[in-house]
């Protein structure tokens, strides 16, 4: 099968209403055996665990690639020359990024637009919308940053704005715009990076201003605060946002999404936290034991793996160092799993490679 | 169940609050208590402990001491007796390891702290053991005796079970008093230690006390420090560091951090009859306590050119862990371990891509890995709980040079080699900043009176008195019997 073909089979896919396991499990291993055959590094990577395509029945065999595989090698079943775009990981090590590469971005846009508009925007076309993050032109290899300007221009109405310039939050324009949304009863959207909104709620507190946002308002949140700002416990951060904007905690979204993947995940509202985040029915998600590789009974404490058959071109099927428990219909996100302390008194990796850092400093 | 660990001494009717650390293995759950004093009942067993060291402690001779401990560790090396039996059925809830590594592993430790053994320890680092009861007389002239601080604080960390008996005893056989802050994540040997000393020698009742609180805790932490003489610690760099900041100049801080070691196999040894108890015995010093130790080894350095090549020597490396896995399954990790084993691992099979000649074996759960390396030698920490890389080597020198840098992290050395060898090696090494070269399968049991990473268990802990010739001659002018 051809590039085009698979990505003909998988738009189709998207568009279904629903998925049986069966559908999914089908296509799933169609794009296996495609990316075995035309992902060289991952086929050596298949061949190391003794995972073929005649062995793998279901698409729960189908090999896990960990994501600091995305620094190592290029996972592309094209020339990575010719991508139309790279998508970057922002978390560094020893300054090496994991890229993503997508041939073209049409089946993560008609990925990211399905889904945004049944999560986020439910039976709203158009909402005006303000975006607490960098352009696509400031930030060409952030798969974020796509998603955002994808959002404002998909589903903002004109007057959407980007409220980030060179010195952080634009807090002009931000006032006028909570200003306009009271005063004109207009429903307003605020999405960015979570650690934006940290930064945006100090400066409102110094400020000691809050607003009452008109019904219909949401606010969508993602990536955590990565360093980037002061970490708030889940809890207090909604509290705050839900205070400070006037918007009830179960219409403040928190969408989950990786550079190596090409579809997110949501929840239905933080009312209560940790939520539960779910995704479309074109990708599904394994809570594993990293060690056997076996899922862990439900309720218990495990790492994710997600089968993403929007990775037409990657690979399907990523190991993350995301913690969670699987729930009914989803997962509880429990954030990324943190290295570890010494147990002993034998020295830890990270205390070694610390110390490794000084010396060669 | 529930245990109660720490000891304390007489303060008089006090109300002592205690916190509850959980231990959980294969169903099976432990709480165990430990004692949290506020401030003012830390100075009260402060104050107590002092006391006893100058007006009991030090009343005592040394060979009663060594008989008391003598004694004490015989109970423990009683597999009837109550506190053996408790730390058989307790350890390996509270440790996470198995069962008879445990029982092995006690058994092996202890027994270096036997009458002869600390007998050897004493003569080892002060030469004439009874330095410590009375002024000797020096080959220089003049005298000197040994004094031991009124009080020692001991930070103890890891989970290796009765590692604190170390310096406890050390502190003991210089008539130290002694506070020791228990392990979170053992605390019970310690505390059963002293109760057992009690039990054997009642006036030792206030001569020290275990207690617990959260490290990090800045207040507590420099206040004791303030009245401590000398301040043994156990941890992490960061953590030591942070314990040195808070250090008085006037008292003595002997901070042991986290090291790193490893092994080295001579071809010598690599003939086909002897290879195989050479791995063997490499094997064991992986599975002994997961390879949590400092002593415990992250590589073997496999030397080219014997019968058995460091390929085969990884091969059967691999043999003898899976075998070990069934007669003494490793410890269950966490999630957190877990994690960073396996991606530990997943780097290692990333790399297999551009050393084709490399090799990783392991079984299905990741219960154990051995990777091997050709033409890439370098020195980097495992990710433990038996994981373990064979590289291989030609000349000792390759080695040395990417060992060299981290000097301050390295510990021990175990090698199989021919007596020539061993002693050029160990030469090298030592400059480099190993400080115990061992055989095989002895990495993790050191032998008694070993000089702690390249230190004096009990020199270190104590001040030397000295009269010199001049006041000896001169008293004799004033003596009643002068003519």
């Amino acid at each position: 099968m051809n590039q085009q073909e698979i990505i003909q089979l998988i738009s189709q896919f998207m568009q279904e209403e629903h998925s049986g396991e069966k559908e999914f499990n089908e296509l799933a291993l169609q794009l296996f055996s495609y990316q075995y055959q035309n992902n060289l590094p991952y086929r050596t990577f298949c061949m190391q665990k003794g995972k073929t395509p005649r062995m793998v029945k279901t698409w729960k065999e189908i090999p896990s690639v960990p994501i600091n595989a995305f620094k190592e090698a290029a996972l592309s079943c094209i020339d990575p020359d010719t991508a139309e775009a790279i998508f970057m990981t922002s978390g560094t090590t020893k300054g090496i990024r994991g890229k993503h590469y997508h041939p073209s971005l049409h089946v993560y846009d008609q990925s990211m637009v399905l889904n945004f508009k049944q999560r986020f925007m439910k039976h709203t076309d158009k909402i005006r919308m303000g975006v607490l993050f960098p352009t696509e032109k400031a930030m060409p290899n952030s798969s974020l940053a796509h998603y955002l300007a994808l959002a404002a221009k998909e589903f903002g109405t004109e007057n959407s704005h980007y409220l980030i310039n060179e010195n952080g939050i634009d807090m002009n324009h931000l006032l006028k715009e909570l200003h306009h949304a009271e005063e004109t009863g207009e429903p307003y959207a605020l999405i960015g990076a979570s650690y934006s909104f940290v930064h945006m709620l100090d400066e409102l507190a110094s400020m000691g201003k809050t607003f009452t946002l008109p019904k219909g308002s949401k606010i969508l949140d993602t990536g955590g605060f990565k360093n980037q700002s002061k970490e708030l416990e889940l809890d207090e951060f909604y509290r705050l946002l839900s205070a400070t904007l006037g918007v009830s905690r179960s219409d403040c979204i928190n969408m989950y999404g990786v550079t190596e993947l090409s579809t997110q995940f949501y929840d239905d509202g933080n009312e209560s936290v940790p939520s539960i985040k779910t995704g479309p029915h074109w990708i599904r998600t394994r809570v594993i034991n990293p060690l056997t590789g076996e899922e862990v009974p439900k309720g218990e404490r495990g790492v994710l793996v997600h089968c993403d058959l929007g990775n037409f071109n990657s690979v399907t099927t990523i190991l993350t160092e995301d913690a969670g428990i699987e729930t009914e219909n989803g997962f509880i996100l429990l954030g990324r799993v943190q290295g570890t302390e010494a147990k002993g008194c034998s020295i830890a990796v990270e205390e070694f490679l610390k110390a490794t850092k000084e010396i060669s400093e | 169940m529930k245990e109660l660990a720490g000891y304390l001494p007489c303060i008089g009717e006090e109300e002592v609050e205690t916190k509850i650390l959980t231990f959980q293995k294969n169903g099976k759950s432990i709480e165990v208590e430990v004692p949290l004093l506020t401030t003012e009942q830390m100075n009260k067993v402060i104050e107590t402990v002092k006391k006893a060291s100058t007006d009991i402690l030090k009343s005592f001779s040394t060979s009663e001491i060594v008989t008391i401990i003598d004694r004490a560790i015989e109970r423990l090396l009683d597999r009837n007796s109550l506190y053996r039996q408790k730390a058989e059925e307790l350890l390996p809830i509270v440790t996470g390891y198995d069962e008879e590594i445990i029982r092995l592993g006690l058994t092996a430790y202890l027994k270096t702290f036997r009458k002869h053994e600390l007998q050897r320890f004493l003569v080892e680092d002060l030469g004439n053991p009874v330095l410590l009861d009375d002024f000797q007389p020096r080959v220089k002239g003049g005298f000197s005796k040994a004094i031991g601080p009124t009080l020692i604080t001991h930070i103890w960390s890891g989970n290796v079970p009765a590692l604190p008996l170390w310096s406890l005893i050390s502190g003991l056989l210089v008539k130290a008093g002694n506070i020791g802050k228990a392990p979170s994540s053992e605390p019970l040997f310690s505390s059963w230690f002293a109760h057992l000393l009690v039990e054997v020698e009642p006036r030792l009742a206030d001569c020290f006390a275990i207690v617990w609180w959260k490290g990090g805790d800045e207040e507590r932490e420099a206040s004791i420090f303030e009245q401590s003489d000398v301040v043994v610690g156990y941890g992490g760099n960061a953590s030591l560091q942070s314990l040195q900041n808070r250090m008085p100049v006037t008292t003595r801080f002997l901070p042991f951090g986290h090291k790193i070691s490893f092994g080295v196999v001579s071809q010598s040894s690599l003939d086909s009859r002897k290879a195989w108890k050479s791995v063997h015995q490499a094997a064991l010093d992986v599975i002994r306590y997961d390879q949590q130790g400092c002593y415990s080894p992250h590589i073997f350095y496999v030397q080219h050119g014997g019968n058995v090549s460091p390929r085969e020597f990884a091969r059967l490396m691999a043999n003898e862990l899976e075998n070990f896995q069934r007669r003494f399954p490793r410890r269950d990790l966490s999630i957190e371990e877990s994690v960073s084993l396996s991606s530990w691992r997943q780097k290692e099979e990333m790399t297999i891509l551009a050393h084709p000649q490399n090799e990783i074996l392991g079984n299905e759960t990741n219960d154990w890995t051995v990777v091997y390396e050709e033409h890439n030698i370098h020195f980097a920490p495992s990710s433990l709980n038996r994981v373990i890389k064979v590289i291989s080597f030609e000349n000792i020198e390759d080695i040395l040079s990417s060992i060299s840098p981290h000097r301050s992290y390295l510990q021990t050395v175990g090698i199989a080699a021919d007596p020539k060898e061993l002693f050029e090696w160990a030469d090298s090494l030592g400059k480099i900043g190993v400080t115990r070269i061992t055989a095989l399968g002895s990495m993790t049991s050191p032998e008694a009176g070993w000089h702690h990473d390249g230190r004096f268990n009990l020199l270190d802990l104590v001040n030397i008195v000295d009269i010199e010739s001049s006041a000896k001659e001169s008293s004799e002018q004033f003596a009643p019997y002068v003519d």
